[in-house]
């Protein structure tokens, strides 16, 4: 227990956290952009900053600090998808927004619509892997980090992820090209 | 592939506008309001009800049909009589959450689903009246030989309600939804969720209106939050004010940022309550004496209602089903399940009355507190928002197996907890997954079980009992396993049942089913002759029933009744030791509320255990 002049923020909490946002915002940003898309990034990047600022002397610091606030991210991000769920039972809805942004930025290429194609389709933890590997550049011991897990299981599930990843892909690959060589 | 990947980042020179994101985090924090949190993040009093409709509408009722609160499928009541922890169980018109307030040995407690409010004798236990209200009122406050009704409808208003002439004779708009209220000094103390309170007399006149949120009594004063400032402060009954201001009990550095919920005296304390709703888990503590306000930390999630008896700090869980005693002196607290989420605590002739809002609607008077079963909480994973927990209840026989309940994707842990207080009460330790919130899967689950048990030392054989989607990490769990004396399955999700669903009925929604991999149970191993239970739902209540046939026609029903069939079908062949049961009125996804008695049955069948 501590008495509430011990709880009160000083100043040199609130230097680090300033610190800790101009850092990492864009990151965090970018991290719920992948997952959740435009419309809702903002609040779940602003509550990852919340938690942090709550939890400030829980924030680990040097290189351990990307990896928590990743996987802060990782459960707010979690829990926008299960509120949304609640909502809405259209969990499919958010998958499809998820493969649809993308879109957006590309040029037209069947190539690349089949690899998002057969990310979407992956089970969410092979998916989320990649998508911390890939997309958010973390390290093994990071991705160990925010999802709890063993470095030794993420070499595993990365491994396994990638193998599901190319089968699916070349699944769709076998389905549409008999389609696209009659178009 | 991979390259390929790397260059289809959606994100890829996305950059976010920092000014902006950091207003909206101030926002968040209450930064902008030096350290207290903003107006809008304020506690609203009364978003329980209907938070407490949703729990139970989505807990027992097939999402398709349109809900009819007062008749939702409910468990009988009346098993929970005698249940530990369960003096008296009074049956109450269902749904929702039930306040209550207390005038001698009489107990109001108004309904907000119902739309009734209902006058019970402590004494006898009977129901003595029953009112139909109009409209949507949920608090109730006695007073002044009246009653006061805090009512939602015409932009707010209180109903005096005259208890000699059975019906409203006064209504009085109060300009915004209701937020506290409280008979304090001889006159209505009530505040609207946009921060105005106004006081009243026992006539109905408006004797004062000013800024404030009426938090509660203790001390003999009333505590008012200035919704402005974030301080809280009190009225004296004289209406003096100001005599105590605590001055930061608000903020994001003192509780969860979300204010403050309520107070309570409790052994010559101010005890605050933590204001989020619906996890809050704090407590602070102000002596008037020294002037000292204190954190007391974190105690578990979902603290909801507090009241004083015999020197103690009685506080209830809503999402963990717990009763707390606090010394008020240390903090420290002694945990008791009881079984079912309760909506508000009052004490009557020293014994405490509780109403619970799940499952069913009831007025339950408490057992002594030696009746009471512990319960551990075995914290696991310190996650960065939500911990995984596993809570405990119960002591083992000798050699008896650890029962474990799986709750399926979309319900949290207080859901188990008639079974849970049913089995421990035969005799053995039952540990629920402590789930209230946050992201999970099947595999992740079954992951988390893991390491708790690994990490907490709790003795196997293991029975376990997996309900919906749990079914699937209850799978996962088990494979391989050694030590996993049983397995019930409460209703197994068909694998692929999510899909087909949606096949054969886009755009309807389900409830967020969790599904297996493919890959995933294609590597499951069977049970070999491990003893296993499928509970399966009855058909005609739910695919089979006439309203789900006349929303999505016959075909469609049967072909989903067929497929959700043979799914049992093959759960039911994974052992070469297994039985089936139906429970039947059961409701889709909802054995677990309306049929614990089942579960109970079938674990002690396996166990060769008698109830107790």
């Amino acid at each position: 227990m501590s008495t509430e002049s011990d709880r009160v923020q000083p100043s040199v909490s609130q230097n680090r956290f300033d610190r800790l946002f101009d850092d990492y915002h864009q990151a965090i940003y970018r991290y719920c952009i992948r997952r959740l898309g435009r419309v809702d990034a903002d609040d779940a990047s602003a509550e990852v900053f919340a938690v942090a600022w709550r939890r400030i002397d829980d924030v680990p610091e040097d290189e351990a600090t990307r990896a928590w606030l990743f996987g802060v991210a990782y459960r707010v991000v979690g829990n926008q998808f299960r509120s949304a769920r609640r909502r809405t039972g259209l969990s499919r809805r958010i998958a499809v927004q998820r493969i649809e942004e993308p879109h957006e930025v590309i040029d037209a290429n069947p190539t690349a619509d089949r690899v998002l194609e057969a990310l979407s389709s992956l089970g969410y933890d092979d998916a989320e892997i990649l998508r911390l590997s890939v997309w958010d550049g973390l390290s093994r011991t990071e991705i160990a980090h925010v999802l709890k897990i063993k470095e030794n299981a993420v070499d595993q599930r990365l491994h396994r992820a990638r193998a599901r990843l190319r089968s699916k892909f070349e699944s769709l690959a076998a389905t549409s090209e008999p389609e696209e060589a009659s178009a | 592939m991979i390259e390929l990947l790397e260059s289809l980042d959606p994100a890829k020179n996305t950059e976010v506008d920092s000014v902006e994101l950091r207003a909206l985090v101030d926002e968040k924090v209450g930064l902008s309001t030096q350290m207290r949190p903003s107006v809008s993040r304020r506690w609203k009093a009364w978003p329980i009800a209907a938070a407490g409709f949703a729990v139970v509408v989505v807990a027992v009722v097939p999402w398709l049909f349109q809900p009819d609160p007062i008749n939702l499928l409910v468990p009988d009541l009346a098993s929970l009589n005698g249940t530990a922890g369960v003096d008296r169980l009074i049956p109450l018109a269902a749904g929702g959450v039930q306040t209550m307030d207390v005038d001698g040995e009489t107990i109001w407690v108004m309904s907000a689903l119902a739309g009734k409010l209902q006058k019970v004798s402590a004494l006898s236990g009977a129901i003595e009246a029953s009112y139909d209200i109009d409209g949507h009122v949920e608090g109730v406050v006695v007073g002044g030989s009246y009653l006061w009704l805090s009512s939602y409808d015409h932009d707010g208003e209180v109903l005096r309600f005259d208890p000699e002439a059975g019906g409203v004779d006064l209504v009085i708009p109060i300009g915004g939804m209701p937020g506290g209220s409280e008979w304090f000094g001889e006159r209505l103390w009530v505040s609207n969720q946009s921060g105005d309170m106004f006081e009243i007399s026992a006539m109905g006149e408006v004797l004062s209106t000013r800024r404030g949120d009426v938090k509660g009594q203790g001390m003999g004063y009333l505590w008012i939050n200035d919704p402005d400032t974030g301080l809280i402060s009190s009225v004296s009954p004289d209406g003096a004010t100001d005599e105590f201001v605590i001055p930061t009990v608000e903020g994001a550095d003192t509780m969860s940022g979300w204010g403050i919920r309520k107070v309570a005296e409790a052994g010559g304390f101010l005890w605050l309550m933590d204001g989020d709703y619906p996890f809050g888990t704090n407590l602070s503590r102000f002596d008037p004496e020294t002037g000292e306000f204190r954190s007391m930390g974190g105690y578990t999630f979902g603290l909801l209602d507090m009241v004083e008896l015999g020197g103690s700090l009685w506080v209830t869980s809503h999402t963990d089903h717990l009763l707390l005693k606090v010394d008020p002196d240390s903090g420290e607290a002694v945990r008791y399940a009881v079984p079912g989420k309760v909506g508000g605590l009052s004490v009557v002739d020293d014994e405490i009355w509780a109403t619970f809002y799940q499952p069913g609607g009831a007025l339950v008077k408490l057992g002594r507190e030696q009746d009471l079963v512990e319960s551990r909480d075995v914290v696991f994973d310190d996650w960065s928002l939500y911990p995984y927990r596993l809570l405990c209840t119960g002591s083992s026989v000798e050699g008896g197996p650890t029962i474990l309940l799986e709750p399926f994707d979309w319900i949290d842990y207080g859901s188990w907890s008639v079974v849970q207080a049913q089995l421990s009460a035969s005799g053995y330790v039952v540990c629920a997954n402590g789930y209230v919130e946050g992201e999970s899967t099947p595999a992740q689950r079954a992951a988390d079980l893991k390491q708790a048990l690994d990490e907490s030392g709790l003795p196997g054989p293991y029975l376990l009992v997996g309900a919906g989607d749990g079914a699937h990490s209850v799978r996962l769990f088990a494979d391989g396993r050694t030590d996993v004396a049983g397995v019930v399955l409460v209703d197994p999700m068909p694998l692929g049942f999510a899909m087909f669903y949606d096949d054969l009925l886009p755009g309807w929604g389900h409830p967020p089913w969790s599904d297996l991999d493919v890959g995933e149970s294609g590597a499951l191993g069977d049970l070999g002759g491990i003893p296993l239970t499928i509970i399966g739902q009855d058909s005609s209540s739910v695919f089979g029933s006439d309203r789900f046939i006349v929303g999505a026609g016959r075909e469609t029903a049967e072909a989903l009744d067929e497929y959700w069939q043979n799914g049992l079908e093959f759960y039911a062949s994974l052992s070469t030791n297994s039985n089936s049961v139906v429970a039947s009125g059961s409701g889709l996804d909802a054995i677990v509320s309306t049929k614990p008695d089942v579960i109970v049955a079938a674990v002690l069948a396996q166990l060769g255990t008698e109830p107790n």
